[in-house]
């Protein structure tokens, strides 16, 4: 293996990049846009990832002597160990309310088949409205972040059409995957209808950045249940993470197939 | 199952965000330090706290980062390093704890969402031609799925909480 750091300079070029993002994005700070009752809930987190795929190598090509493949190599590893004292810092929310999260353990484990939600919304539309094949199997039976990806690629191969379905999903999660999560739930909220609890409990579903965005977004919507909306997030976001692949091998993934092979008994492919 | 099994032949699984465990022990540490510092830096700009007051606080959470990168690396289960790391950020800030209550008072006066940006700027900067390819080849489609996809998961989560938030 070679030595990351013979990118010598260039991941200082990286980490100074990241830092004068980070400080443009931290200045201009928290933008609330009325649109009548409801609220959109702009993030700092939100403008340093535009900003940062503004200046990639792959939308401006005059970096590329900058970033580097290796130096983007880096800077994928970077974003697991960047965001480690973020996910201390959401722990740190997590202890002190465990009396109030055990009290609504229930709600908190049953809140974790909403990844059906995924199938029951998502499939009709690919299948039937869109006309699409068996990529929708691996496009609709979960979100699709990395564990849900391997186990797609470990069961049919990523260049099998269940493969595409994942991929494609996967990659416009990642890209628009911050900016939905940021400002849907506070849409969602103004309707007034659920409880904050079970809003925060939802942020909890998908990715890192996606939990950061939704919590951040609900907390600037409602700043009085800070507390509460961050130890829940944090506790459903663990929980995915334990229970999400087993859920995605046993439960979802094997019914997205029994429904695929409803809905297209002719596609004697996914016999499986 | 056989035509599935075949298929796992074809199996390449190069996940496109490189995690860890590629770098050394010590490389790794000065990569924290640098991500830490930018976020220390991250959180004045963003709020004004203060590096001297927002110092406590950062250097709990950097003892739990070291502390979770080193589990995920020694101990053999597959936790993620950010599963360790939430688990012990748990673990000393329970009630009764010794310390607990100063360590919630110090972590308390680092804003959370300051802590984010970095890792979303060093995502924006990953993403390879491969992920940009992905999303354009499988067209309008997949966009649409997917926010069908991330829309379903949400709000079928915040019903079936919402539903049974009262039990227990």
């Amino acid at each position: 293996m070679q030595q990351p750091s013979a990118a010598g300079g260039r991941a200082w070029g990286l980490h100074l990049a990241v830092l004068a993002i980070v400080v443009i994005a931290q200045a201009i700070g928290i933008i609330i846009l009325p649109i009548g009752a409801a609220k959109v809930i702009l993030l700092p987190m939100l403008y340093a990832f535009a900003l940062a795929i503004v200046v990639n190598p792959n939308i401006l090509r005059g970096t590329a002597r900058i970033f580097t493949p290796r130096v983007q190599k880096l800077s994928g590893a970077m974003i697991t160990i960047a965001i480690t004292p973020f996910v201390a810092k959401f722990g740190t929310t997590v202890g002190p309310e465990i009396k109030e999260i055990l009290a609504v353990g229930p709600a908190l484990v049953l809140q974790e088949l909403g990844h059906l939600g995924s199938i029951l919304l998502a499939f009709p539309i690919a299948v039937y409205l869109l006309g699409m094949g068996r990529e929708s199997i691996g496009a609709v039976y979960s979100i699709d972040r990395e564990p849900n990806l391997a186990l797609i690629a470990e069961k049919f191969g990523l260049n099998s059409p269940e493969g595409a379905g994942v991929m494609g999903v996967y990659a416009t999660g990642t890209l628009i995957g911050t900016f939905i999560f940021a400002i849907v739930p506070p849409l969602i909220n103004a309707m007034g209808i659920f409880d904050p609890r079970a809003l925060a409990m939802a942020c909890g579903v998908g990715s890192g950045s996606m939990l950061a965005a939704c919590t951040g977004g609900l907390i600037s919507a409602m700043p009085g249940h800070k507390d509460d909306i961050m130890a829940l997030a944090g506790a459903s976001n663990i929980l995915t993470y334990a229970t999400g692949l087993y859920f995605s091998l046993f439960v979802a993934l094997p019914f997205t197939q029994w429904l695929y092979r409803r809905a297209r008994p002719d596609d004697i492919q996914t016999a499986g | 199952m056989e035509n599935l099994s075949a298929k796992t032949d074809d199996l390449i699984l190069e996940m496109p965000e490189a995690g860890e465990g590629e770098t050394g022990l010590i490389e790794t540490g000065g990569l924290l330090l640098v991500a830490w510092v930018i976020g220390l830096i991250s959180v004045w700009v963003g709020v004004g706290t203060s590096p001297l007051v927002a110092l406590p606080g950062m250097i709990v959470f950097f003892l739990c980062s070291v502390a979770g990168l080193l589990l995920a690396r020694f101990v053999p289960v597959s936790i993620p390093a950010v599963g360790w790391v939430s688990l012990i950020a748990i673990l000393i800030t329970v009630p009764g704890v010794p310390g607990a209550d100063w360590v919630v008072e110090v972590c308390k006066k680092v804003d959370f969402l300051s802590l984010a940006t970095p890792a979303l700027a060093y995502g924006g900067l990953a993403l390879t031609g491969t992920e940009f390819a992905i999303a354009r080849r499988s067209g309008w489609k997949i966009v649409v799925v997917a926010i069908c996809v991330m829309l379903g998961t949400y709000v079928g989560s915040v019903i079936i909480a919402n539903l049974t938030i009262g039990l227990g």
